[in-house]
């Protein structure tokens, strides 16, 4: 760990000033991820401003149906809002499995959509990273690749984004606003990741002096929904593969369906290919699995991960069977 | 059981402490003047430093000292005792044998200020080619001489093996592997040293402070008496803690060239790569059997990973030679070389392992002749030790059978795989035996009766987390006559009478022993006092004609005529009454093992297949119960462990460079309370006295064997699916 120094914001222009005018600053949210890895020396910020007081912690509920939620909302007060739980259940089931409750306590909305890979490479300093260190190789293609990506690796990279968070949003069709000194804009969630390419250390569209200020989400969509989440322990783990799902049925015809999927992507996967084969087909087992299929056709896995692409298949199929 | 306490389920006398934070740990120790250490790791996992630039962390803020090989360190000798075990004595060279290989330690005022500076030696390698995994070390396997860890025979034959096999009827072939694991206690390990002249103490995180103070003088070349090793209460271990590893010698190094005490609180990091693990293993198990299932003959041959600077080989076959009466076996254990850290013993060494392979290879058999797997074990019951032909001190394995069956709804198992099923889930049974050798030590212990009436035990040996201090209480206070909460123990400290070391379940039988010996003398004792004194109401009693109850000395004749311990030492100006007792265990004419068995219960969903084991039922045969509920405690941590080492214990290594992959406890997946169903432990509870005086014999291991076989004969039950790897995860399953 290296020394560092520590500024507090109060306010959003303040948190703005603080970005720009520090050399080499870091936001800090709850710091359940960014302070770990600031000790394992892999961010190396000189001074962090820590955000947690700024007044971005509320849910809103907007005109239009949806909700806006503060960046700064802890992760188990999103999980418990009421209206959360009442109109977008899949969203505080997501939240509800993910870390464990003290994590939750600390952890933000927004550090949650910026947190890094699990990648046990990226970890290891030891180890090539083109993400850790640009151009330096990729340890884990050719290393041990079990919880690597399926969906959108690259010759570069192959990490999966970790967030359960994160794929709710996805399939909710989530906006994400973000503010600098040059104003505010407002990115679909699906866009603000990206894929690896031959950049893997940049991993969002967010500019290094933006600060995430709200996540929006539009009114739920009809039917039922669900997030489930499959991991090699019942709780306390990262997403071998996790499912969110919003389905609507009418007389046995899909009429709306919204699927994302964690763990098997190189970030937050809406799986609209599968969404395709869906809409306006029977609700039957066949069509899940065509459609999971469908999602599936483009996988490529490395040497340990091939079970994810399996996997995927049965959760998706299993999920979709118990919501029809 | 006794109201004297023996078998009381008495809640542990540090539990308050424990649970208030009131508690002492070795972290805790805080001494005048005292800085603190961090050590630096080797990057790669083989070669040799080129070089190593320590100015930038000389120049830190508060730094009192680096030192690494550059300085040379005159260790006197390596110790050649199997608790230090490595050939090679930290910073003897720049040579590298493993990843976390410590290379330098840093002294600083404060702990961050040394955790700091550690992170600015630059250290240069030029890197040789590594052997990473067991896989890639195979080829070069061998069977080891004797030597420091090399203490069971490496080969066994009984009868005509071959033959014996060409000539079965019936045949199982398997091959097996068990996971590299980690011990991962909550409590990583910690050293504090401190000198004055040329005394050396020691404040160790130690499973065995008698054992190490031995090894520690010898590698510092003093005499024992000027080392006093200190271990207060030990947060968890598993066996991490039975050695002496590099930084407790690194930290008394440091202390005696800077001249003044220094701690270091090793990283999770380093409690992975630097305090030993269980290494990964490669079984193949032969049987042959008659149609009725009796054994013909065994054949199991091992091999596990070891480090270049020890040989340490997995007793695994010992499952084999001791727990079913077979007359052909052969038996053989390799050593294979790779570049990771020196293995150690870890709950449950050998059987551990040894245990998955055998009992998943009896269920494959079982499954083979359509015969039950209980009925299989009972048909070949070793009734005396199979390979000695000694008889067995005590054993009540069948009982542990019927009780086990009739609890656990045996017979609703159905013996085709895969057929039964509630919703979406498959569920299936499975079973396995537990069989440990009951090892002695020899143990000191002296007892204290003061004049107010209160007890105090004296041992060195170590609560580990079990409940020993409490177990001991109980001992001394059944032998004596008195209640368990008049007496107190001090244990952890070589200047004590030397205890057991807690480890290889030796506690409960052999510093039992010694506790119960001394206090019978002091009761003894305290008898003689009373009937010789005229000022007592039993003068001229024969000794045994006086009995002790509740601190009370009374004729047996007439109950009404006595006095206390109290009155009567008080009276005869006697403070303390002591008691001595040696245990010393002495050639046997008996072999003697404690034994168990496990019933599980597992359910798969059928498209998301992770396993859940949603009860467990195990019946342990360990002599008499020193305390229900410590005891229950115990067993249930061990089956807890057990279904994690079954389920998703795995310390995963780059298949290139042998590293630990994220040594860290959000990676290495121990299991969490959202995984643990039911789990019931009964204990047959018969007191072994063949097996030493007290009757009591090791529970911390036994309970923990043949679990995660009964787990993965039970996933079979369900699914039809073999699988032969530990652990059992999600992957292998679809
Ligand atoms: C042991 C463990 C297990 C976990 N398991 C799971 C799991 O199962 N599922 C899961 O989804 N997550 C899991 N997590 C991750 C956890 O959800 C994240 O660490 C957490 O959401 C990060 O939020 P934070 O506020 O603490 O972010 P911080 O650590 O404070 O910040 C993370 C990053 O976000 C940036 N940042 C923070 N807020 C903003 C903002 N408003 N605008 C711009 N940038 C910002 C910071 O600069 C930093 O780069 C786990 C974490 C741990 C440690
Ligand atoms: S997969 Fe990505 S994060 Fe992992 S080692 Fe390769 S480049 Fe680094």
């Amino acid at each position: 760990m290296r020394t560092f120094s520590y500024v507090r914001a109060d306010d959003v222009d303040a948190a703005l000033r603080a970005i720009t005018d520090e050399p080499n600053a870091k936001f800090l949210g709850g710091g359940t991820n960014l302070v770990d890895l600031m000790r394992e020396d892999i961010e190396r910020p000189d001074t962090v401003v820590d955000i947690t007081r700024l007044p971005l912690a509320e849910v809103e509920e907007l005109p239009d149906g949806g909700v806006r939620i503060g960046a700064l909302l802890r992760n188990s007060h999103l999980a418990a809002h009421p209206v959360i739980r009442s109109r977008y259940p899949m969203v505080a089931q997501a939240v509800l499995s993910g870390a464990s409750g003290q994590l939750r306590n600390m952890a933000t909305v927004g550090g949650n959509l910026m947190q890094r890979t699990r990648c046990l490479y990226f970890y290891d300093d030891a180890a090539a990273c083109n993400k850790r260190e640009p151009g330096s190789g990729c340890a884990a293609i050719g290393g041990f690749s079990r919880s690597h990506a399926v969906l959108g690796a690259s010759a570069s990279c192959a990490a999966t984004h970790p967030s359960d968070l994160c794929v709710a949003l996805a399939a909710l069709d989530a906006i994400v606003e973000l503010r600098s000194s040059r104003g505010t804009r407002r990115v679909p969630l699906v866009d603000f990741h990206r894929m690896p390419g031959d950049t893997p250390e940049i991993e969002t569209v967010l500019a290094d002096d933006e600060l995430i200020t709200a996540v929006e989400l539009p009114p739920p969509p009809s039917g039922v929904s669900r997030y489930r989440k499959v991991r090699d322990r019942a709780s306390y783990a990262f997403a071998l593969v996790s499912v969110a799902a919003a389905l609507d049925v009418q007389d046995g015809v899909v009429s709306s369906i919204r699927l994302a999927l964690g763990g098997v992507g190189t970030k937050p996967w809406r799986a609209y290919q599968a969404e395709r084969a869906l809409l306006g087909a029977p609700a039957t087992e066949e069509s899940f699995r065509a459609a999971a299929r469908a999602e599936l056709a483009d996988a490529v896995s490395l040497p340990h991960n091939e079970f994810k692409i399996r996997l995927a298949e049965s959760t998706i199929v299993a999920v979709l069977r118990g919501m029809s | 059981m006794s109201e004297q306490g023996i078998g009381a389920a008495l809640t542990r006398v540090e539990a308050r402490d424990k649970v208030t934070g009131a508690a002492r740990y070795t972290a805790d120790v805080v001494l005048p003047g005292m800085a603190y250490a961090a050590l630096v790791s080797s990057q790669v996992s083989a070669g040799r430093l080129r070089s190593l630039d320590v100015s930038a962390a000389k120049a830190a803020p508060g730094v009192l000292g680096v030192f690494s090989h550059l300085d040379r360190p005159t260790w006197h000798r390596v110790p050649a005792i199997p608790y230090f075990g490595e050939t090679r004595m930290p910073f003897s060279d720049d040579r590298i044998h493993h990843a976390g290989q410590h290379i330098a330690i840093v002294v600083a005022s404060t702990r961050q200020q040394a955790a700091h500076a550690a992170a600015l030696v630059k250290a240069e390698y030029e890197a040789g080619k590594p052997v990473p995994t067991l896989e890639k070390a195979l080829p070069s396997a061998y069977v080891a001489a004797q030597g420091n860890y090399v203490n069971f025979p490496q080969e066994t034959v009984r009868g005509t093996p071959e033959e014996a096999l060409a000539g079965s009827p019936v045949r199982v072939k398997a091959e097996y592997r068990t996971a590299l694991i980690s011990h991962a206690p909550i409590e990583p390990s910690v050293t504090t040293a401190t000198w004055e002249g040329d005394e050396l103490t020691l404040y160790d995180t130690s499973q065995a402070v008698v054992v190490h103070r031995g090894l520690v003088a010898t590698a510092f070349g003093l005499p024992e008496d000027k080392v006093r090793l200190v271990c207060p209460l030990i947060g968890g271990a598993f066996g991490a803690k039975t050695h002496v590893w590099g930084h407790t010698l690194l930290v008394a190094l440091a202390a005696r060239r800077l001249g003044r005490p220094v701690q270091v609180v090793i990283t999770r990091k380093q409690m992975f790569t630097t305090t030993g693990h269980q290494p990964p293993t490669v079984q193949r198990i032969e049987i042959g059997a008659e149609r009725d299932g009796r054994l013909r003959v065994i054949t199991h041959d091992s091999t596990n990973s070891t480090s270049f600077v020890a040989e340490r080989p997995e007793n695994t076959v010992l499952s084999s030679v001791a727990t079913y009466a077979v007359p052909n076996l052969r038996t053989r254990v390799r050593l294979a070389r790779m570049n990771f850290g020196t293995p150690t013993a870890m709950r449950t060494p050998g059987d551990g392992p040894g245990s998955f392979a055998l009992e998943c290879a009896l269920d494959e058999l079982a499954h083979e002749l359509g015969a039950d797997p209980v009925e299989l074990r009972r048909r070949n019951h070793a009734d005396v030790h199979p390979q000695s032909g000694k008889p067995w001190s005590g054993k009540n394995l069948l009982e542990c059978y019927r009780i086990g069956a009739e609890r656990f709804g045996w017979h609703r198992r159905d013996r085709r795989p895969g057929t039964r099923r509630e919703g979406n889930d498959l569920i299936g049974y499975g079973m396995a035996t537990a069989r440990r050798v009951e090892h002695h030590r020899a143990a000191e212990s002296t007892v204290d009766i003061r004049t107010d009436g209160g007890v105090v035990v004296r041992t060195a040996t170590q609560d580990i987390g079990g409940g020993t201090l409490t177990t001991m209480i109980q001992v001394a206070a059944d032998a004596l006559g008195v209640a368990p909460d008049k007496v107190t123990i001090t244990v952890g400290d070589t200047d004590l009478p030397p205890g057991a070391p807690t480890f290889g379940s030796i506690t409960s039988g052999s510093n039992g022993s010694a506790v119960r010996l001394a206090a019978q003398d002091a009761r003894g004792a305290a008898i003689r006092l009373a009937v010789g004194d005229k000022g007592s109401p039993l003068h001229g009693l024969a000794e045994d004609a006086v009995d002790v109850r509740d601190g009370r000395l009374f004729a047996k004749a007439d109950p009404r005529r006595g006095e206390t311990y109290a009155v009567l030492l008080t009276r005869n100006r006697v403070n303390p009454l002591r008691g001595n007792g040696k245990y010393s265990p002495a050639e046997s004419q008996y072999e003697t093992s404690t034994f168990g068995a496990h019933f599980t219960e597992v359910r798969i969903d059928r498209d998301l297949p992770r396993v859940r084991v949603v009860r467990h039922l195990a019946v342990i045969d360990c002599g008499i119960v020193l305390n229900t509920k410590t005891a229950r405690n115990q067993a249930q941590g061990g089956i807890i462990g057990s279904i994690g080492v079954a389920l998703m214990e795995e310390l995963r290594q780059d298949p290139v460079s042998g590293r630990a992959l994220a040594p860290a406890l959000t990676d290495y997946h121990v299991p969490v309370n959202a995984d643990i169903g039911q789990i019931d432990v009964h204990f047959v509870n018969k007191p072994d006295h063949n097996s030493n005086p007290l009757g009591a014999k090791g529970l911390g291991e036994i309970c923990s064997i043949g679990v995660s076989a009964a787990v993965a004969n039970a996933v079979f039950n369900a699914t039809g699916r073999r699988i032969r790897d530990l652990p059992i995860t999600p992957r292998r399953l679809l």
